[in-house]
């Protein structure tokens, strides 16, 4: 395990517990790539997309895990495959389209085709060449196609969700999500077949967790959000109830607006800019919908890879995709169901422009993981709080708790060793 | 010679237990001598576009140089992965030591 390394780092979590969060996690290079090999290659699954993205034979999309390249591909039987974008000749990363519909993959250094399970079907003049009659050069008489495939990876899909896992022994799906955890799934994702609406992405210069504490922080939406607050989408006061899977890995934060109305006199986080009016309130024309049984905002992150927003009637997952410790990129797959009314279309597309890169609410997002991440480099040797709502890790029936994070971490101590 | 035969090249010019590309009224057309039987087909793969003459000739089947996918030379069919697409094969004769070969 020793590195060329002068100067070797041990990075040590000095506290007892999990309410103060080392800086250094956020910006030490080492403890990312580690990260990189056990939380996103090994014994976890990680999202990859929608079945609605690929709806044909052929159809696939390139995306990541982590920090490999992969490609979701639908084959002719219909069956979901992903494999790694890396020719099994030379290495190359040889598809380059984002999406695409295919009869097989080929490698353009040397045409090495693969089909869409990825297996090698051929390579040019393994026989070599024909001079004067006679082959000249090509692959040994040993060489087997089936020895040089692509790199495949197991792959569950449940409500049209696709999860891949680069780990052949990793747990089923719904062992990793947990009971608690699955019954949010699948009140999301309960059968109907999904609609694509479309994308956002944006890089965000900032530790990939800092997105998953994000969502795991009801803290911040009534103080940092103003929109939120403004308009009355976001209340302290609301029903609410934060839940984890046994591990302490994944989240819900579940909560259920009022009636509506702006009773002021409830909450501790006023609505402080009351005269304030959206110029098109169809922003906020919410409808409620039979399958949400309850809660108006059901926010999960399925560590480590994933978010799954319910925020009244905009759903969408959110891709977090690292790319070395200090940013990440940010996936929005924005989604409907096949019995959508288009009213109820234009609405989610209407509700949309709160989240994503520009969102009303989300920029503020982006833009406080940034700040963050520039206030951990200027002192990698101090540390976070995360001490609202005590020390412990326990589920709790409000918002005014930090203990979704110090779950988190107490899970990543765990698997990181530290 | 009557109907639509065309005349292509000696019969001498196609190597024996092997294969030969020629251009016949603009189609790449590949020739092939198995015991002196005279084959003929497309020239062009299905699938990489390669030149099938530039392939090998083993058991009645040309083996494309790109992804070895296999053809039977009498009949075009598509024998192997990853062919999904047959080429066609066309009516030869012999006359006067040239090959003769017919679009239909």
């Amino acid at each position: 395990m020793s590195h060329e390394n002068p100067i070797p780092m041990t990075p040590v979590w000095e506290h007892e517990d999990t309410s103060r969060i080392p800086f250094w996690a956020y910006t030490d290079e080492d403890i990312h790539k580690q990260e990189l090999e056990k939380l996103f290659y090994k014994k976890h699954w990680c999202y990859v997309g929608l079945e609605a993205e690929i709806p044909q034979p052929g159809d696939f999309k390139r995306t990541v895990i982590g920090e490999r390249s992969v490609i979701m591909v639908r084959h002719e039987d219909n069956s979901i495959y992903v494999v790694e974008n890396v020719c099994a000749h030379r290495g190359m990363r040889f598809c380059r389209e984002k999406h695409g519909h295919v009869k097989s993959f080929t490698c353009p250094y040397h045409q090495w085709n693969y089909d869409l399970e990825g297996k090698l079907q051929g390579v040019p003049f393994r026989r070599g060449v024909k001079q004067d009659g006679k082959a000249k050069g090509g692959m040994p008489k040993d060489f087997k196609t089936s020895d040089h495939g692509l790199t495949k990876l197991l792959v569950a899909t449940r409500g049209g969700v696709v999860f891949a896992s680069f780990d052949h022994d990793v747990e089923s799906f719904e062992d990793f999500l947990g009971p608690t955890m699955l019954s949010y799934f699948d009140r999301m994702f309960n059968g109907r077949k999904l609609t694509l609406l479309g994308y956002n992405k944006q890089r965000i210069p900032g530790n990939w967790k800092l997105m998953q504490e994000n969502i795991k922080d009801p803290y911040h939406p009534g103080l940092l959000h103003t929109w939120f607050v403004t308009f009355g989408l976001w209340r302290a006061d609301n029903r609410s109830e934060l839940k984890m899977d046994e591990h302490f890995r994944h989240a819900a934060m579940i909560s259920t607006r009022g009636s509506g109305g702006k009773d002021t006199q409830t909450t501790n986080v006023s609505s402080f800019k009351e005269s304030m009016q959206l110029n098109d309130p169809s922003f906020l024309d919410v409808e409620v919908e039979p399958w949400w049984d309850g809660p108006t905002a059901v926010m999960m992150t399925l560590f480590p890879s994933v978010i799954l927003q319910q925020q009244v009637n905009s759903v969408s997952t959110r891709h977090i995709q690292p790319n070395g410790h200090g940013s990440f990129d940010f996936v929005w797959t924005h989604f409907g169901y096949e019995d959508d009314t288009p009213d109820m279309t234009e609405r989610r597309l209407r509700q949309a422009n709160l989240f994503g890169p520009a969102g009303f609410v989300s920029a503020d997002d982006g833009e406080v993981i940034e700040f963050s991440q520039q206030g951990f480099e200027q002192k990698p040797f101090h540390r976070s709080l995360a001490e609202l709502g005590g020390k412990e890790i326990e589920e709790t029936d409000h918002m005014v708790s930090e203990t979704l994070i110090r779950g988190m971490y107490a899970y990543w101590r765990k698997v990181m060793g530290v | 010679m009557s109907d639509n035969w065309i005349e292509t090249i000696s019969i001498d010019d196609v190597p024996e237990d092997d294969v030969i590309g020629v251009t016949v009224n603009g189609h790449q057309i590949a020739l092939y001598k198995v015991e002196d039987e005279i084959f003929a087909t497309d020239n062009v793969c299905t699938h990489g576009h390669a030149l099938l003459s530039d392939g090998f000739l083993e058991d009645g089947e040309i083996e494309c140089p790109l992804h070895q996918g296999r053809f039977c030379i009498k009949t075009g069919k598509a024998m192997s992965e990853p062919l999904t697409e047959d080429i066609k094969a066309y009516a030869t004769r012999m006359e006067d030591g040239q090959v003769f070969l017919k679009f239909r």
